[in-house]
């Protein structure tokens, strides 16, 4: 019994014991919740039709795209004034603006300067906590 | 302990705390996202101020959650939903006001139980857990998954999200520092320069409990706030206190509930409320008056939810596992201050331990104080427009991404990518909490698995190391079996019901 059980680790190749296992495990799972939800796996197709349809597809692929440009944005920006935060300030003032505008139901201009408002104050009380108190250099 | 008890200590607890009501408050937000937009700002504070105001986000958060389940029918959190049941139909009647105040003084008391069990329980399970070797806290952890599992809406999910969990975990170097060989895994080719040390845990909980939830919201086209004239606070009937006399049963039975639920890894304070709420049905002589706006319901649902603050912190400072998702966040918090949270915690760190039992017993003491004289006004944060609060928790979330590791944008990528991985997570219906949890405890079941294999070199040491090695392998086996059975039950009354 003993010989079936003991198990002898190289330490070179120890990086791998606990991943592979894992790994396995993972597999064996996934194989079960396919064969299990095999029907529902198969209809997949009308689901996802059906959560495209129902999305409101403006708002969740702006909130996605605009994150992306904000998060691209702000190194680049950033390295034109070096380690001052500069590249989040100037980037997350637009990015607040816009997002805001975008989950904005009915777009009024009281609306929109409240929100600009916000875009500016925010990002700018944000940036000197870190900056200043905090002694964090942001983007 | 005095010492560390400064008046800005005070402050943070109360600021905490007034924070947590309002996120908890508004429909979509979480405490969870609470402490996971505010855990930045703990960078400077030092370690016992940083948890001063995290659990009073933690407090106020999960109490928020009952403003909009009484006054909307909408549950401000996940916790609050069994509140709806009975608050909102009060609330109808021209009573939210009675409501709302039944269900601030239940959260208090529900808080201040289990902060007694958390004062009284952890430091005998640290003692106990320190005697435990290698094998046993492998074994603890694998107890942790099964139970996390086993309480999953469906337990092959639960498995599966949970050991995702932990492969995406291992991803990185095996830490020379835990005794491995320093040597990459799971590391596609020409992302080792990105993924060395694998994904951050902050990053990847502040992505799947921050810009996930965003989201969620955005796909329903971000659902329009509420006006003052929605809000049915109502002033018809006063409460009084005599509505609790034949409720101190209700009332401790519920926050045991709420802070057994809340030990259990994992398990969120939606299955608190749920299981408090309808044991108190169960128990009660007029089940039928539940969901009618009965007082009881209130009282049960929300003395469990906050029942649920003590219980997480449980595992958490005795064996380092987190008990739901918002604890999960505050193992961040130690890790930003170079501390571990395990068996020995508590032993080392005298004075932070008092001071987060005093911070707990302050936040409920300013809930309750808040939340009692001004409850009015926190109903009004329900108005707060959403254009306005997501993109600056947007904001927030990049800030917290960045700062985490004093600056990576890597950890800003990870963000995104978890961010989606959460949405696509609901959508696959795989279960986000034993996913974290297996992320978090992934590389310490590494350690502990590899380790005990190196030290005895056979697999049995995991079946006879020690009686407690047995105790565990019949809880493991019991959780899993109890699991089984309840949802061949519920499948049979399923298919009963036609």
């Amino acid at each position: 019994m003993d010989s079936l059980t003991s198990i002898t680790i190289d330490f070179e190749r120890s990086h791998l014991v606990f991943p592979r296992i894992v790994g396995v495990v993972l597999f064996d799972l996934l194989v079960a919740i396919l064969i299990r939800d095999r029907r529902r796996i198969a209809g997949a197709g009308t689901y996802w039709r059906d959560v495209m349809a129902e999305m409101d597809k403006v708002r969740f692929f702006g909130t996605l795209g605009l994150t992306l440009l904000y998060f691209s944005l702000m190194v680049p920006v950033g390295n034109i004034w070096p380690n001052t935060g500069r590249g989040f300030l100037f980037c997350s003032m637009p990015f607040v603006m816009a997002i805001g505008l975008l989950y904005m139901h009915e777009r009024t201009v009281r609306k929109a300067v409240a929100l600009a408002v916000v875009a500016v104050v925010g990002p700018v009380f944000v940036w000197w906590l870190f900056t200043y108190p905090f002694f964090l250099t942001l983007p | 302990m005095f010492e560390l008890i400064s008046p800005l200590f005070l402050s943070l607890v109360v600021g905490g705390t007034f924070i947590g009501i309002v996120f908890g408050a508004i429909p979509g937000m979480t405490a969870t996202m609470a402490v996971a937009v505010c855990l930045p700002i703990t960078y400077s504070l030092g370690l016992e101020n940083g948890l001063a105001l995290l659990l009073g986000l933690y407090v106020g958060g999960i109490s928020g959650g009952l403003v909009p389940a009484i006054l909307l029918g909408i549950p401000g959190t996940p916790s609050s939903i069994t509140t709806t049941f009975d608050g909102f139909p009060l609330a109808q009647r021209g009573e939210g006001e009675k409501a709302l105040r039944i269900g601030i003084v239940a959260s208090f008391v529900g808080g201040l139980i289990s902060l007694l069990v958390l004062w009284l329980f952890a430091p005998a399970l640290a003692d106990f857990a320190i005697k435990f070797s290698y094998v046993e806290k492998f074994l603890i952890i694998l107890f942790a998954l099964t139970v996390m599992a086993a309480l999953s809406r469906d337990m092959l999910i639960g498995i599966f999200s949970g050991v995702l969990g932990i492969f995406i975990a291992l991803i990185g170097t095996y830490d020379i520092s835990d005794g491995g060989n320093g040597r990459y895994r799971l590391i596609p080719p020409g992302t080792e320069y990105w993924l060395d040390s694998g994904f951050s845990l902050l990053p990847v909980l502040i992505g799947l409990f921050g810009l996930a939830a965003i989201l969620e919201q955005a796909e329903r086209g971000v659902p329009k706030g509420h006006s003052k004239e929605d809000l049915k606070v109502g002033g018809k009937s006063t409460f009084s206190f005599s509505i609790f006399r034949g409720q101190t049963l209700n009332l401790i039975r519920s926050s045991g509930i709420g802070t057994f639920v809340g030990i259990l890894p994992g398990v969120g304070g939606s299955a608190a409320s749920i299981l408090a709420y309808s044991n108190a049905k169960t128990f009660s002589k007029k089940p039928e008056a539940f969901g009618k706006g009965e007082p009881s319901g209130i009282i049960a649902s929300e003395s469990g939810n906050n029942g649920l603050t003590g219980g997480a912190l449980v595992p958490l400072l005795s064996l380092g596992i987190p008990g739901d998702s918002t604890t999960a966040l505050l193992i961040g918090a130690f890790t930003l201050q170079g501390i571990q949270v395990g068996p020995l915690f508590i032993g080392n760190n005298p004075d932070t331990w008092n001071a987060m039992i005093f911070a707990m017993l302050v936040a409920n003491i300013a809930m309750l104080m808040m939340m009692y004289v001004a409850i009015r006004y926190f109903a009004l944060v329900v108005t707060v427009p959403k254009h306005i609060l997501f993109p600056v928790i947007l904001m927030m979330c990049v800030i917290g991404a960045y700062t985490i590791n004093y600056g990576i944008m890597f950890d800003v990528w990870t963000l995104l990518i978890f961010g989606i991985a959460g949405w696509v997570f609901v959508k696959l219906r795989l279960e986000v909490a034993p996913f974290i949890i297996g992320f978090i405890l992934g590389p310490s079941a590494e350690v502990y698995f590899v380790k005990s294999l190196e030290s005895f070199g056979t697999l049995g040491i995991f079946f006879t190391k020690s009686w407690i090695a047995m105790v565990l392998w019949v809880l493991i086996i019991g959780s899993v079996a109890g699991s089984v059975l309840l949802s061949r039950r519920q499948a049979a009354r399923d298919r009963a019901a036609g």
